[in-house]
């Protein structure tokens, strides 16, 4: 579904990204984890032609439209509702306004968004505008999935609720998914493979762990399965002998 | 209607009536000149006999129609030029000196060259308030477009939005914003424009008025005329204040 070849990525002269070799199969989650500031969201922007890789190949076997980004922030119009914001990419696609509304209110309920449709999104929580903005990406109904550590910003009880909800959705849908976090107890209950990305600058991928755990999952559940903790303890150590040491006595 | 004793708006009215009364009073006992400040009873005497007599009318509607005219002139060209800028490098390359010169610059320098080039009548009142209401509104629609939230850019191109999606999407509504920002000052501003072109060089109108009134030294008419102007730019205020919450409803609600 996706294949990143050999690609290298760099601000200016500032070289940040190098030898990336990442695929992600159809049907398959995958996530990417690395150090701050080590390039993660860079591939995903690279992906999505935000951002032009230095050199390299992006393959992708679906259409650039069938291809949803869920970033960080919610970045929704503020002056749009809820169903405004959710419709916009049906609108853009050609959908009838009234067609694209009713969609857009569809999958507003189904994520518990009932009611809320003619609220701004400064009259939403962070909870709610998180949903809206998945319900904007899912009500497009991609393959590929690509998301830039989506609940970074939520509550811990928040962002376990969400995060089910999106993995419930992902695996009947059977979506394509690569995920980019710094979390890696997230990384682990949802995904089928996990990459780790070296310290930058000239980051690269430093090793690929398969997730052998049985879907469908449960997030808390998840974390309770004994390859759960090894796992965790291997990208633990992996990463801590990549983070530069912290000096205290600065 | 309920009056707040210790509301902002009442300890306001109240410090203004105080203003008045002490003014009155102390013209009444003979401490104040009424050459140069006449009490606000002859004031308003004067007040009322411009509208009795219907001498002012004309002068409102000279007025009126040069800053109205170049208020909306001006931010069209403000917002087409400022649009234009912002989207086409070769346009902002041109323009921006200009812009940065005109503002740079008391815009109202240039009333003589309007009336030398436009005549007295309403053309060059006008052209002096689009000017100034256009240099306001240009950079406002040109920093509003260059400052936008780019998540909001980036994420309508995920959406798989081009130019036509994002200009109507993000940039329009976000120098609406700017624009609406910026929109009692340039109402200030077209009033400046009209009132001094006609003050320069003019037989009608509010400034031509007021020319007339400080040539023969007349205090109480400049005062009443003062007042007018000041009224009716509340009264333009509080318009656009209403256009504002109802175009930025999503900022309000």
């Amino acid at each position: 579904m996706l294949r990143v070849q050999n690609v290298a990525i760099a601000y200016g002269a500032e070289p940040i990204l190098e030898n990336i070799d990442l695929e992600v199969k159809a049907g398959e989650f995958a996530s990417l984890i690395g150090p701050s500031g080590s390039g993660k969201t860079s591939i995903l922007r690279a992906v999505t032609s935000l951002l032009r890789p230095q050199s390299g190949m992006i393959e992708l076997d679906v259409p650039r439209n069938e291809v949803g980004f869920l970033f960080q922030d919610d970045a929704l119009l503020p002056w749009r509702t809820a169903r405004q914001n959710v419709a916009l990419g049906l609108r853009i696609r050609n959908v009838a306004m009234e067609e694209a509304e009713a969609r857009a209110e569809q999958w507003l309920s189904s994520l518990g968004l009932a009611g809320f449709g003619d609220r701004y999104p400064r009259q939403l929580s962070g909870g709610q505008r998180k949903r809206v903005a998945i319900a904007q990406v899912l009500a497009l109904r991609p393959r590929l999935l690509l998301m830039d550590e989506p609940f970074a910003s939520l509550d811990a009880i928040v962002r376990t609720r969400i995060t089910q909800e999106l993995l419930g959705w992902v695996e009947r849908e059977r979506l394509t998914v690569l995920l980019v976090t710094h979390d890696l107890e997230e990384a682990i209950s949802a995904s089928d493979v996990v990459y780790v990305l070296s310290q930058g600058p000239r980051a690269t991928i430093r090793s690929r762990h398969e997730v052998k755990i049985a879907r469908p999952r449960n997030v808390l559940e998840t974390r309770r399965h004994p390859f759960f903790g090894s796992l965790l303890r291997r990208l633990w150590d992996e990463l801590s002998g990549e983070s530069p040491p912290v000096d205290y006595a600065l | 209607m309920k009056i707040r004793l210790n509301s902002p708006t009442f300890r306001r009215s109240a410090a203004l009536v105080l203003l008045l009364v002490l003014w009155e009073s102390f013209s009444q006992l003979g401490w104040l000149d009424p050459f140069y400040a006449p009490p606000p009873s002859r004031v308003a005497k004067v007040m009322v006999s411009l509208f009795g007599d219907g001498e002012i009318w004309p002068h409102l509607e000279a007025t009126f129609s040069a800053a109205i005219i170049g208020l909306l002139a001006g931010l069209a060209v403000g917002i087409i030029l400022g649009f234009g800028a912002a989207l086409m490098p070769i346009v902002a390359e041109l323009l921006e000196p200009v812009m940065i010169v005109l503002n740079a610059i008391p815009r109202v320098i240039l009333a003589p060259l309007f009336v030398i080039w436009l005549g007295i009548d309403l053309a060059s009142k006008v052209a002096l308030a689009l000017i100034l209401v256009a240099v306001l509104i240009f950079f406002a629609v040109y920093s509003g477009i260059k400052e936008v939230d780019q998540r909001l850019v980036e994420r309508v191109l995920t959406l798989g939005g081009g130019r036509r999606v994002l200009i109507r999407e993000v940039y329009v509504p976000s120098v609406t914003a700017w624009v609406m920002g910026n929109l009692k000052v340039a109402v200030g501003f077209a009033f400046t424009g009209a009132v001094v072109g006609e003050f320069v060089a003019s037989s009608r109108g509010l400034g031509y008025l007021l020319q007339f009134a400080q040539s023969t030294y007349n205090a109480a008419l400049t005062i009443a005329l003062i007042v007018l102007i000041m009224a009716f730019v509340l009264v333009l205020f509080a318009l656009s204040e209403r256009l504002e919450r109802r175009l930025l409803r999503w900022r309000y609600t």
